[in-house]
């Protein structure tokens, strides 16, 4: 089976064409990704500019993380959840889609850069060392989020 | 009076530009939804800590007083970048009704945030730790209108114009 067979298959699925063919499920689900984006940015910004060091440089890095990364991961739960139902009404035309694919990759790239901010950066920096580190991380992740609202709204205009 | 004046809007050089611009409306709704994220992640968070759900180790003035400048700012690019999105297609958003509730929800979510801020403020003067029942029950509404708003902007564009709006 080809990955065109496979996209056509889930565009079949009685889910896909219910969300397809619907005239209020895709406003609403778009509503809920949007409610969703925003809170993941809004989150992660705070996040951001306490690392870059133009905001809230007094609190404890840790503190401050724990406040706000379980609002952007469940904030991030839901946008992937309704951007996935988003994906299952047009799968052909999304798959085909260049900035739908960056924006996935820009995705992983946010991923791995969180990833690396937890392995290498976090700990150093609690402690206060590693602030060129934790800049570079806040600075990248700002950078790569402002790109994936961006890339979104250009799939709207593409699709 | 609304058709002349979109009809006058239509003719415009800013119109003229976003027109010809492919890549300017999704910049400036790139933008608009940036500023949404820091007005509607401001007021999340300023209620999240009045329900004492986050940064319960800070005063809740402390935290109005760390997110309200930045909503405010970001108030002010959405005005204009929302201007800017009606005048890409005079014609579309102004006519619908879903347009006009959106920004009946603005002025309703604004007044309420700035209530908050005063009951807050005044809990605070008093010492009354500041979550008072008034202060969450504003919390609670505050939110639920910024909710409606994001919903009815995104209906703006699923909507059609009422009878008699310019094609």
């Amino acid at each position: 089976m080809s990955l065109t067979d496979a996209l056509t298959a889930l565009q079949a699925l009685p889910l896909s064409t219910a969300i397809a063919e619907s005239d209020w499920i895709f406003p609403t689900i778009e509503s809920l990704h949007v409610i969703a984006i925003t809170l993941v940015v809004g989150s992660i910004i705070v996040v951001d500019l306490r690392l870059i060091g133009v905001a809230a440089r007094t609190r404890p890095l840790a503190a401050f993380t724990a406040q706000f990364l379980p609002i952007t991961w469940c904030a991030f739960a839901l946008a992937a959840l309704t951007g996935g139902l988003m994906f299952l009404a047009k799968p052909v035309s999304y798959a085909g889609n260049i900035f739908f694919l960056a924006k996935l990759l820009l995705l992983l790239a946010a991923g791995l850069n969180m990833a690396a901010f937890h392995l290498f950066v976090e700990r150093p920096a609690h402690q206060g060392r590693a602030d060129g580190a934790a800049r570079l991380s806040g600075l990248a992740s700002l950078t790569i989020w402002i790109g994936v609202v961006a890339l979104g709204r250009w799939i709207g205009f593409t699709i | 009076m609304l058709n002349a004046f979109a009809a006058w809007l239509l003719h415009t050089p800013v119109t003229a530009f976003l027109e010809t611009a492919a890549w300017a409306v999704p910049t400036i709704q790139t933008l608009h939804i940036l500023c949404i994220a820091i007005v509607f992640g401001g007021a999340v968070f300023i209620n999240l800590r009045v329900f004492g759900l986050i940064e319960r180790d800070q005063p809740v003035v402390a935290v109005l007083d760390r997110f309200l400048p930045p909503m405010a700012i970001a108030i002010v690019v959405l005005a204009v970048t929302g201007a800017l999105l009606i005048a890409s297609e005079p014609n579309r958003a102004m006519f619908r009704v879903v347009f006009w509730i959106k920004m009946g929800l603005v002025l309703l979510a604004l007044a309420g945030t700035w209530t908050q801020r005063r009951l807050i403020l005044v809990g605070a003067a008093r010492d009354e730790g500041a979550t008072t029942l008034g202060v969450r029950l504003f919390a609670g509404v505050t939110l639920l209108l910024w909710v409606g708003v994001i919903f009815a902007g995104r209906w703006i564009g699923y909507a059609t114009g009422w009878p008699g709006s310019p094609t």
